[in-house]
């Protein structure tokens, strides 16, 4: 190898630590991202994150994967709790609709609807409940946020 | 031959009557005691763009110049069918016992388009309104099943509606070319129990309210149904008009019911008591009835109704 050859592969493994220490320590927000028309912070990223796992991963499981066999109802009648990944429908929803959910659950948006998801309001502040959602929109593909902003840019009333 | 402008009988020759009705006999279409010889009391009606295709054991197909031709016999008798206006001379069939078979235009055959679904009776077949080549499929005991691929691959999309306690089966099922508010249109199904809907993202069943759910959370609570289905029937049909979504047909034992808002608001049309139900694909008012022992269209939104064959 040259020296310039040394030099160069010294420095793709920099860059390369550099951007492993990025994506892991600090938080990566997708360009553009907003939740409820506000721009989506790392802080607030890093927040939810924290909420997350602390107040949502049990049911919907650490890796936002859901619970095992999502789509069947249980014995009660209810459906288990789906992932927030891109595999779930999570994404169909408007950040309108996502905060009510949250908040106050599913028969916020569904009157009469019994489910298994309970609101999280006295539980976690609002500005908790936008974190949370806001971290979960942050580990959505590309196509998936672009469908999500659609939804929520249709949404009547907007953000 | 058989002309869908004219009653019935009149501008066949009585030999021409015979000759239809012992096909459709045959079919199990007209009368309740060959149906059950042969082992099916469902039939099923499509409109193929603007003809009408009623399937039992066998499969006949009347044009709108009033020729019905014979398609190719089923490998069993069909008890759903589901054509897109995209796609004509196309049907996918649900086959009595279990199965789904797709029939293109001039073929010879019907061929299986039911791979990686379950050996469970299809009780109920929609396509998708926007999506001519997404089938989806209700399953007895199951659920929803979702092709996109026109009958190639299926998978597994949502369990069946939870209605009064329990889960029903899918006793026919309907894309409604309305927004969901979820990116998406409608699916609507008919229970034993009334109708529900879904999205087609599928996050759960759920009642018809007035509006798309945003507007139901804008208003905190939705505003009651203002005139709903009768409680208590069985809703054996429901269609939708491909040309005005906002149209909705149902069969039930107190008759045809119609609305003129996505299913808020139901009025009672007639009293006739339909097994199967379908809406020309073009004109919104033209609609078609299997009552069991005859064969019957209407063409002013089901209050006036002609015989198109009968016994
Ligand atoms: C006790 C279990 C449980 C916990 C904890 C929980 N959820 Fe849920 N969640 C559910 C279930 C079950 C559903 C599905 C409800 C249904 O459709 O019947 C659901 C649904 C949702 C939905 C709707 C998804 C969709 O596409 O329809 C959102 C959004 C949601 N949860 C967010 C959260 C957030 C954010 C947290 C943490 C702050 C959280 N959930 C904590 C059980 C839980």
């Amino acid at each position: 190898m040259t020296r310039l050859g040394h030099y160069a592969a010294g420095l793709v493994v920099a860059l390369g630590s550099a951007a492993w220490v990025i994506a892991d320590d600090a938080t990566t927000v997708p360009e553009g991202l907003t939740f409820l028309g506000a721009p989506v912070t790392a802080e607030q990223v890093a927040l939810g994150q924290e909420v997350y796992a602390a107040n949502c991963a049990v049911c919907h499981g650490a890796k936002l994967e859901g619970e095992p066999d999502w789509k069947r109802r249980k014995d009660t009648g209810r459906m288990p709790a789906p992932p927030h990944d891109a595999n779930g429908h999570t994404w169909h929803h408007a950040d309108r609709q996502l905060f009510t959910i949250t908040r106050l659950g599913v028969s916020a948006i569904v009157p009469g609807y019994e489910s298994d998801m309970p609101g999280f309001e006295g539980t976690l502040s609002d500005d908790e409940i936008k974190a949370v959602l806001a971290f979960i929109k942050s580990t959505w593909p590309e196509r998936e946020r672009g469908f999500q902003a659609e939804v929520t840019a249709n949404d009547e009333g907007g953000s | 031959m058989i002309n869908m402008n004219d009653p019935i009988t009149k501008p066949l020759g009585r030999r021409g009557v015979l000759a239809l009705l012992g096909g459709v006999v045959a079919a199990g279409l007209l009368s309740t005691q060959p149906a059950r010889a042969l082992g099916t009391s469902h039939s099923a009606l499509a409109f193929d763009g603007d003809a009408l295709v009623v399937a039992g054991s066998q499969v006949w197909r009347f044009d709108p110049s009033g020729v019905a031709s014979l398609l190719p016999e089923p490998r069993t008798p069909i008890r759903a069918l589901a054509c897109h206006p995209d796609r004509r001379g196309r049907l996918f069939a649900a086959l009595e016992g279990g199965g789904l078979d797709r029939f293109d235009d001039g073929g010879r055959t019907w061929a299986a388009a039911s791979d990686g679904l379950p050996l469970a009776q299809v009780t109920a077949l929609a396509i998708a309104a926007g999506a001519p080549d997404t089938v989806y499929a209700a399953l007895a005991g199951d659920g929803l099943w979702r092709s996109e691929d026109a009958g190639t691959s299926w998978s597994f999309v949502m369990d069946r509606p939870w209605l009064a306690e329990a889960e029903r089966e899918v006793l026919t099922l309907a894309s409604v070319n309305l927004a969901s508010g979820m990116g998406g249109i409608w699916i609507y199904a008919g229970t034993d129990q009334g109708v529900t809907r879904v999205p087609d993202c599928f996050c759960r069943w759920q009642d018809v309210v007035a509006g798309d759910a945003m507007d139901a959370l804008v208003a905190g609570t939705p505003p009651a149904p203002e005139a709903p289905l009768p409680k208590g029937e069985p809703v054996s049909a429901l269609v939708a008009a491909h040309s005005a979504p906002e149209r909705l047909y149902a069969a039930l034992p107190s008759g045809i019911w119609v609305s003129a808002d996505g299913g808020v608001v139901w009025e009672n049309k007639s009293s006739l008591h339909a097994q199967a139900l379908a809406v020309d694909q073009v004109d919104p008012n033209h609609i078609a009835a299997d009552t069991n022992t005859e064969l019957k269209h209407s063409r002013d939104g089901g209050t006036t109704w002609a015989t198109l064959a009968a016994l």
